[in-house]
């Protein structure tokens, strides 16, 4: 496995649901789909599946050897909202505004207008190369054209920066493997990130850490 | 953003208290306000319109009065930000009465998927306190369905009283700005984004507010409370 930079150039902003994306989980996501196929889009909502799928990343101790996103430029925080109403012209009969097709919706998306998402790893060069050209956009609400990806570069680099880069944490890394650390908090730091199994006091991303 | 940025909408709002006649508002509120108060209870969030309401009503009515604050526990108000309500509360109505009610189901992560229970145990706790009048910090230009409600509201148990029905955002936070009202300083994180008009207090990560957009606001500004809501 070598040490990796993954670059995607962006063609629109990319939506949040969280301060960062987890380059981890978006090749499981990615390996999920691949697995599945059609039947990713109808999966069961009360009883998640077990395990996440192997991925070509590096793991030191349980936490992936993988950036979160750094945002290039960085330009803050914006919101984009939308208020979807149902008012229809149609001639007689009634519809439902509470619920089904025809229901009303706020969206309310928090965006950061970036050029370039970039992330370091450790992992297999070729795989990675593969799985990343499979994602057609980055973030959340993607299907109205947030986070679209121009193009992907990924490449070879002289350094391991998926965990630590020039002493600042670049993920969530569990304060019981570190020896000193500037700030933590509650996170997830490993896939499923969805669950609670896999949140532990961490280490807060882009502060000060040392390894133990 | 800089400390620039929140001078220049200080400014703005200043002028805007005496361009918008907000300290005349402000007079009409305490008069119409004080008819309530003798079997009144003023209902504190310890939101922007709540607080506005009780300083207004301490300051030009009456410092006794009996405040009611419902504390909705730590998944849904991490505690912080509840701390930081209470405190304010005590600085702006040091001599009123305060009841704090606690959200027992609060203190469970079920608290933010299902909101069914806060309805009962809300409205039975106002209920056994038993007041004639409870005054709330509600806007008509908040929602048409707010607007549509009237000043005041008739209801089975006792009548809804809304004494900065006609206030606007603009008045608001001049009459904050003006005053030097505590508000929780989460405010000051959330209005950068969503802008002065829209900015609210609500539960954090409550899925009721889901069809508002706002879990997704709280997963990106309020990240630290996901998973810890007691830091």
């Amino acid at each position: 496995m070598e040490p990796l930079e993954i670059v995607f150039y962006l063609q629109a902003p990319v939506a949040l649901g969280f301060p960062w994306i987890f380059f981890d989980s978006l090749l499981a996501h990615v390996r999920l789909k691949e697995e599945l196929g059609e039947r990713y889009y109808s999966l069961p909502t009360k009883i998640p599946l077990g395990g996440v799928p192997d991925i070509p990343i590096k793991r030191w101790r349980d936490v992936p050897v993988a950036s979160v996103s750094i945002f290039e430029p960085s330009t803050g925080l914006h919101t984009f909202s939308y208020f979807k109403r149902g008012d229809f012209p149609f001639l007689r009969g009634k519809i439902s505004r509470a619920s089904g097709f025809f229901k009303d919706f706020y969206l309310k998306a928090v965006y950061v207008p970036a050029v370039r998402v970039r992330f370091y790893a450790t992992g297999e060069l070729r795989e990675v190369e593969r799985l990343v050209k499979l994602v057609p956009a980055l973030g959340k609400e993607r299907n109205i054209g947030f986070g679209f990806v121009r193009k992907v570069e990924v490449k070879e680099i002289e350094r391991e920066w998926g965990l630590v880069k020039d002493g600042v944490a670049m993920r969530p890394i569990p304060v019981k493997y570190l020896k000193a650390y500037e700030d933590a908090t509650y996170m997830a730091y490993k896939p499923p990130y969805w669950s609670k199994h896999s949140v532990d006091l961490c280490a807060v991303p882009f502060t000060r850490v040392e390894l133990a | 953003m800089s400390d620039e940025w929140l001078d220049r909408w200080r400014d703005y709002f200043l002028a805007w208290y005496d361009e918008g006649s907000v300290e005349d508002k402000a007079s009409e509120v305490a008069e119409f306000a004080s008819r309530f108060l003798d079997d009144g209870l003023v209902s504190v969030s310890g939101g922007k319109d709540s607080m506005v309401m009780l300083h207004i009503i301490v300051t030009r009515c009456r410092p006794d009065i009996v405040v009611f604050h419902w504390d909705h526990g730590p998944w849904l108000m991490p505690r912080a930000v509840e701390e930081e309500i209470r405190r304010n509360i005590a600085t702006v109505a040091p001599k009123a009465r305060l009841i704090v009610e606690t959200y027992s189901y609060g203190f469970k992560p079920q608290a933010r998927v299902d909101w069914r229970p806060w309805y009962k145990a809300f409205f039975s706790t106002l209920r056994g306190l038993g007041y004639r009048y409870h005054l709330l910090g509600i806007r008509a230009e908040e929602s048409s369905r707010r607007r549509a409600r009237g000043r005041i509201v008739q209801r089975k148990h006792w009548a809804e009283v809304h004494p900065i029905y006609d206030f606007t955002w603009r008045d608001v936070w001049a009459y904050i700005f003006k005053h030097n009202v505590p508000i929780p300083s989460v405010y000051f994180t959330y209005v950068r984004l969503l802008g002065w008009g829209r900015v609210r207090l609500t539960t954090f990560f409550d899925m009721e507010m889901q069809r508002y957009g706002q879990p997704q606001v709280d997963s990106v500004l309020s990240w630290r409370w996901r998973h810890n809501p007691l830091v």
